[in-house]
């Protein structure tokens, strides 16, 4: 019993040490863990390697202003911040000759300033226009940023979806099946793409709509008894298309099929076939 | 292992570093916040971006963190773990926390992070990794992983998302996502490891 118990909790260790399981999965989890050292063992060792997983991140310097910030926060003295203001030295050379400056330089002086803050003040008028003008594209950027974002996400997961496919279908040990429909089902069709290092991918079309209570499950057929792949869901059309693992230990499979079981499936076919196709 | 262990303890004497500068930061000593902030905060910075994508949120989480480390350096002594990871982890668990706020979804799976004992990785560095060499060691053993191992530890790791999400997004079966997350995780062990 110990072992059945082992071989059920073995793959959740991943999931514990990247911090996935909550609440009573975690609970549960770790009342195992209590009780095997094997799974203890492994629960250590992945988490130095979760640990490790930052550093793939690329590495970007924080803005220089972030460290006063956290310095104040903690209530830092301003003095500890690394940058301290070096003392101005005395500008010596403009007393030389301050007593003969004429009258007339004086005044010269005094209008040369009055015009400068005249335009002093003209140019920060036009600044703050432009800078109006510039906050207002920005936030228009920061909007269609944010709609990229969103595309974005879509596509990576598109995308993140058709590599998995892609990881089958390029596969060097790659077997295909064509899926006849049965008498119970003789309109519909599948395929399937199996690789033992990458998985099955799975297609079909016409499977009729199932019965309360009932799912389609899908099936390696090997030379022993047949072993459950994982159930299907077609969607209202009757149409599926979906990627499974291999069970560990299971032989090569001599063909695939699906069939009506009890809803959340059966370790051994029970139910009459729908679709069936032997490995070419 | 040792390399797994350099790889995670940071650079050579920097986890007894670390140790030394928490002790001063528990006796109010500013300057040694300062140096804390100093070794870790690009890292700190960087998990904080990948994981928010947002600059602003990813300051707020560096100065959280690390205001947090200020409030907890005495306490922090009696867990006789490694800072960095330490550190690392309080940012993984705000950041998704803000993630899963942004996206309204009141289920963390952050408040599991907390749970998991750090564990003690004071162990002998012998080798001179800068956190260049590290973070290369490091890339370089995830593009070993096969897409499927990568990309669903991805998505746990800086999606903050649970594994029947994952399942979800991926179009997998829940069983395939667990364990091709925990094969993906041995085979980054051994990489970090082997490469000796």
């Amino acid at each position: 019993m110990a072992d059945l118990d082992h071989d059920a909790w073995r793959d959740e260790a991943g999931l514990y040490v990247l911090g996935t399981l909550a609440g009573k999965e975690r609970e549960a989890f770790e009342a195992h863990l209590a009780t095997c050292a094997e799974c203890t063992a492994e629960v250590r060792a992945l988490e130095g390697v979760v640990t490790a997983l930052p550093y793939a991140v690329p590495q970007v310097d924080p803005p220089a202003a972030l460290r006063a910030r956290v310095l104040a926060a903690a209530g830092a003295p301003q003095a500890s911040s690394r940058a301290t203001v070096a003392q101005m030295p005395a500008p010596a050379h403009l007393s030389v000759n301050r007593t003969h400056l004429s009258v007339n330089a004086a005044w010269l002086a005094a209008a040369a300033l009055l015009l400068l803050s005249v335009g002093l003040g003209a140019y920060a008028l036009n600044l703050r226009e432009r800078i109006g003008g510039l906050e207002g594209q920005l936030s228009d950027a920061v909007s269609r940023l944010d709609l990229t974002e969103q595309r974005l996400a879509e596509a990576t997961r598109a995308a993140e979806r058709a590599q998995m496919r892609m990881a089958v279908l390029t596969s060097p040990d790659l077997k295909q099946v064509s899926l006849k429909g049965q008498p119970a089902a003789p309109g519909a069709a599948g395929r399937a793409f199996w690789s033992r290092s990458n998985g099955l991918l799975f297609a079909a079309n016409e499977l009729p709509p199932l019965p309360a209570g009932r799912t389609y499950q899908l099936w390696f057929l090997t030379p022993g008894a047949p072993v459950s792949a994982g159930l299907i869901k077609p969607d209202q059309n009757g149409r599926i298309a979906a990627a499974f693992d291999t069970p560990p230990g299971t032989p090569d499979p001599t063909g695939i099929a699906v069939s009506i079981e009890p809803e959340g499936g059966v370790p051994a076919p029970t139910g009459a076939i729908y679709l069936a196709g032997l490995t070419q | 292992m040792w390399l797994l262990w350099a790889v995670i303890a940071g650079p050579p004497g920097a986890t007894a570093a670390d140790h030394t500068t928490l002790e001063r930061m528990a006796r109010g000593d500013h300057e040694a916040l300062a140096e804390l902030y100093d070794r870790h905060s690009r890292l700190v910075y960087s998990l904080a971006l990948r994981i928010i994508r947002d600059q602003g949120e990813a300051e707020d989480i560096v100065q959280e963190v690390f205001s947090q480390a200020w409030r907890q350096a005495g306490r922090y002594e009696a867990r006789r773990g490694n800072v960095i990871a330490w550190l690392l982890n309080l940012t993984r668990s705000r950041a998704i926390d803000r993630l899963r706020g942004r996206q309204s979804r009141p289920e963390a799976a952050s408040d599991s992070l907390l749970a998991i004992d750090i564990p003690d990785l004071t162990l002998p560095v012998d080798e001179q990794l800068s956190l260049e060499g590290r973070a290369s060691r490091v890339r370089a053993a995830m593009k070993e992983l096969s897409v499927l191992q990568r990309v669903a530890i991805e998505l746990a790791f800086y999606e903050g998302l649970t594994h029947v999400e994952i399942a979800e997004r991926l179009e997998l079966p829940l069983g395939t996502v667990k364990t091709r997350i925990r094969q993906g995780l041995l085979k980054l062990k051994d990489r970090l490891a082997g490469a000796m």
